[in-house]
């Protein structure tokens, strides 16, 4: 323990009581090696138990302590205090409807996933399929997701525009099932005709704050506006995959 | 179709806002693109400038290659048109209260074809190379300058910016689901790992390139103003 004091503002609002928000400040002993969530846990244990925080694992394993941290959407867990200088904010995510003080109500997530076609495999014949390595690593890094929502947060459209973009969690969700070997459907059409993917600009903010470094722009949703481009907006493309639909029809 | 019909249609929002960055960038374009053609530099002591190469009038087409890549689509949608400018949520400079359209109207739709700019594009690479070549003889007489290695460093930059494109790696198997299920898969598969390795870095490589081929065409002009600047390292 050091003798170093750091002081932590935190936003104080609960919507049920009133509109007006307010940021309390404390001031907590830095410690080697502690996380904003080590200092908002030493605020509710010894100044003010009333503060709401959500978080589960402390491993950035579970996604739950997603906040802005100085600005920045971070998880409280694996966001060091020495890194974050002497005064600290900590904010809930602005792009979903507050519950009190740090939660947010991030449930909409749940109701997006439900708008992408599920998996949906080919006939192949008798369980277990066999699935080879070269077919599925591309799609692992998207696993990789542990459903934070930071990414959410901080993208632009998701945050500032009123669109149908349904944000990068979910297009890497459609691009996993997408590149899935066994799965028959082509969802970059729905994509950008119903989920908006069309309103994304590349400028990779969700790739800046993933915790799990997923390549969300690089490897997700540029493919699948590739793909778009393919089925809805190359002519060459397009005839060619008619083309080859039609030659498959006829063998049949 | 009335005037404001059209203009929701093909015009986005972005260019109807007050926004001295835009206005900044498209006077840097037109004195760019007039210099261009008002000073035209097009070969010096065996040297062709690559911005001539084969043709000035071939620049529109990598000009929408450029415009219409995924790197800088990112830096200008960042940095002239601020949506958002940064990550940072204090000083992104977007609002609900700007209108905003993505790539879905009018003008943006282009980006949609960048593929077809990347064809244009991989055609204008040899080129490059056929300059270097070029560059090596004087009157049948081999000399290797530095004039030579620039354009061979520029050519080299060129290739792997244009090989590193994400339309391209959609094209050579990106696209693909089920790589076991085809003929070449593992080779397909290699191929794109190797690109995807390259696009990795496709973002520099877009930089390095544009501001090497500036230094180039500076360096030839340089030359052409008769400074001193090239060095023989080996004539036979």
């Amino acid at each position: 323990m050091t003798n170093k004091k750091v002081k932590f503002k935190i936003y104080r609002k609960d919507p049920k009581i009133s509109n007006d928000y307010r940021y309390d400040e404390f001031d907590v002993p830095m410690e080697e090696g502690m996380v904003v969530l080590d200092g908002v846990n030493y605020i509710v244990e010894h100044y003010d138990s009333t503060i709401s925080v959500r978080w589960n694992c402390k491993a950035a394993r579970c996604g739950s302590c997603a906040a802005e941290i100085n600005g920045y959407p971070k998880l409280m867990c694996k966001t060091r205090v020495e890194q974050m200088g002497d005064v600290i904010t900590v904010n809930p995510m602005k792009a979903f409807p507050l519950v009190k003080d740090l939660v947010t109500d991030v449930s909409i997530n749940f109701e997006i996933d439900k708008k992408i076609p599920e998996f949906t495999p080919k006939n192949m014949g008798k369980k277990p399929w066999t699935i080879y390595d070269i077919d599925v690593n591309r799609a692992q890094e998207f696993r990789k997701c542990i459903e934070c929502f930071l990414c959410q947060d901080t993208c632009h459209v998701v945050r500032d525009h009123n669109t149908k973009y349904i944000g990068p969690r979910h297009v890497i969700k459609a691009a996993a099932l997408d590149m899935h070997p066994m799965d028959v459907l082509d969802r970059s059409e729905s994509l950008t005709k119903d989920m908006g993917l069309g309103y994304c600009n590349v400028t990779k903010c969700c790739e800046e704050v993933c915790p799990e470094h997923i390549k969300i722009t690089d490897n997700a949703i540029i493919p699948e506006k590739e793909r778009a481009a393919d089925n809805m907006y190359d002519p060459i493309m397009m005839l060619i995959k008619k083309l080859k639909n039609k030659s498959n029809r006829d063998k049949k | 179709m009335n005037v404001n019909d059209f203009k929701n249609k093909y015009i986005p929002s972005e260019f109807l806002e007050f926004n001295p960055r835009l206005y900044a960038f498209i006077i840097m374009l037109i004195v760019g693109l007039s210099a261009f053609l008002i000073f035209p530099v097009k070969e010096i002591s065996g040297y062709i400038d690559p911005f001539y190469s084969p043709t000035i009038f071939i620049l529109p087409f990598v000009g929408l290659y450029r415009l219409t890549c995924y790197a800088y689509r990112k830096d200008y949608n960042r940095h002239i048109f601020k949506h958002p400018i940064g990550c940072d949520l204090k000083n992104r400079l977007d609002s609900m209260k700007r209108t905003y359209t993505g790539e879905t109207s009018g003008l943006f739709k282009i980006e949609n074809l960048h593929r077809y700019f990347l064809y244009v594009s991989i055609l204008i690479v040899p080129f490059f190379y056929y300059d270097f070549y070029t560059s090596l003889f004087i009157n049948n007489i081999f000399v290797f300058r530095l004039g030579s290695v620039l354009l061979l460093v520029n050519a080299i930059f060129i290739t792997l910016y244009v090989l590193s494109c994400h339309s391209l790696r959609s094209l050579i198997g990106g696209r693909k689901d089920c790589y076991s299920c085809m003929s070449y898969g593992a080779g397909i598969k290699n191929l794109y790992d190797k690109q995807s390795w390259l696009n990795k870095h496709h973002e520099q490589l877009a930089w390095i390139s544009l501001v090497f081929i500036i230094f180039v065409d500076l360096y030839l002009r340089g030359l052409t103003a008769g400074m001193p600047l090239d060095i023989t390292f080996l004539k036979l």
